[in-house]
């Protein structure tokens, strides 16, 4: 079984004609499922929040079978992600792709779970704290990519748990939690 | 027997007629009557010798392809029925039952990538691997059988031979002898190209592609445009295990 580091590949990454978009629909909706698939395993369990479709992602060659992901096949699979809700262009070129292995609500219950979890509930934090700060370490919200992490910030304030705030500088912008 | 002419001469041949007849059917009925209690015999020895040698044709895949031979020899087919003596005696009904189960099963698994078509070595393995955990070894032959017990599933569920190789096909898509051999063709390296057939096969290009748009059409075929060579292969799930792909072609 081939990896990436050590992350296990699935058997249709080492055959050739998954590289290449399939002309017949049933052929390539089941291409387009497992590639999807693929791609979401792989940037959650790597923590990989954005793709870049002219850069060199791992996922889109396979050396052991010198085969690699035209732009429009990149562009096909990513799309259908997107059409999923899994992902966002993050251009109007398409060259850039948000991918969101956790919806933005579940983002903003990871969130609503840690302030609970962290006895944070009437606190202040800045958002940074939130994805770097001791508390986060360990948690899924370690790291997290800070377009996500406003969006579901967001989300939440309009529920009306919670109020963000701009600091001096934009590193210090805050949330004031009401949970 | 001399013919006498008029009526009565007619009477006698009429007569003589009955009697051959007669002694035909007595002669006939003595022959059946013999053949029954041989075959009687045969059948009470097979059942002895089954009764035997029950934990041999239960673990041993040769030893049981043999005595299915023999059985078939003698006009028994111990799958016929999944009662009585066979299905008692050796539980052989609900072994290849079972069998049949997981191949259908394996089957549907596995047409999204093979369309539908998945070579007899490659469906063994997966079987293999599914029953890690079971006693009993499970060899071609079985496969074969269990698989012409499908058969009353109608329209799918049949072996094809392919070149060196069996083939097992388990939906109603028709293959021609142009499908064929392309299929033969591919078998050596997985996949084949539009010269190579009009090259091995002396077959227009109107013709390959024909027939290569129909195979990809039913979801047997896969195209790939990815070779540095530029020239686009056509590879055929159901000729290889995919595990075996790695390095075919580079």
């Amino acid at each position: 079984m081939q990896k990436l580091g050590d992350f296990k590949l699935p058997q249709f990454f080492n055959y050739p004609p998954y590289f290449t978009l399939q002309p017949v629909r049933d052929t390539r909706e089941k291409q387009v499922q497992l590639w999807k698939e693929l791609i979401l395993d792989y940037c959650r369990t790597q923590k990989i929040f954005v793709i870049g479709l002219e850069e060199e992602f791992p996922l889109f060659s396979n050396p052991a079978i010198e085969r690699s992901l035209s732009h429009e096949a990149r562009e096909a699979f990513l799309s259908a992600l997107v059409s999923e809700g899994r992902a966002e262009w993050l251009d109007k070129r398409h060259r850039k792709c948000l991918i969101l292995w956790h919806r933005i609500q579940e983002w903003a219950n990871i969130i609503l779970n840690f302030v609970k979890e962290n006895g944070l509930e009437d606190s202040v934090m800045t958002v940074e704290e939130i994805r770097s700060g001791i508390e986060s370490r360990g948690t899924e919200l370690h790291g997290i990519d800070r377009t996500i992490l406003m969006r579901a910030l967001k989300l939440l304030e309009q529920k009306g748990k919670l109020a963000i705030f701009k600091g001096t500088t934009a590193d210090d912008e805050g949330v004031k939690f009401s949970i | 027997m001399r013919r006498r002419p008029g009526i009565g001469g007619l009477q006698t041949a009429a007569a003589a007629r009955d009697q051959y007849r007669l002694l035909g059917e007595n002669v006939a009925k003595i022959r059946t009557d013999l053949m029954k209690e041989q075959l009687t015999t045969f059948r009470t020895q097979l059942e002895d010798f089954a009764r035997k040698h029950k934990n041999d044709i239960r673990k041993n895949p040769a030893f049981r392809s043999q005595f299915h031979d023999m059985c078939s020899k003698v006009g028994v087919d111990p799958l016929a029925s999944n009662k009585g003596f066979w299905a008692e005696l050796l539980g052989i009904g609900d072994f290849y039952y079972e069998l049949g189960v997981q191949i259908v099963d394996i089957c549907l698994a596995t047409r999204p990538h093979n369309g539908g078509l998945i070579n007899l070595q490659e469906l063994c393995n997966l079987l293999r691997q599914r029953r890690k955990s079971d006693r009993e070894a499970v060899s071609e032959d079985d496969c074969l059988r269990a698989i012409s017990k499908l058969k009353v599933l109608g329209n799918g569920f049949e072996v094809i031979s392919v070149g060196k190789r069996k083939l097992v096909r388990s939906v109603p898509t028709e293959l021609n002898k142009d499908h064929n051999e392309i299929l033969e063709l591919a078998q050596a390296q997985g996949f084949v190209t539009v010269a190579e057939i009009e090259r091995r096969l002396s077959w227009t290009t109107g013709r390959a592609i024909d027939a290569f748009d129909t195979l990809l059409d039913e979801g047997l075929a896969m195209i790939d445009d990815g070779h540095r060579d530029g020239i686009r292969r056509y590879w055929f799930p159901c000729v290889s295990s995919i595990s075996t792909a790695v390095g075919a072609d580079t």
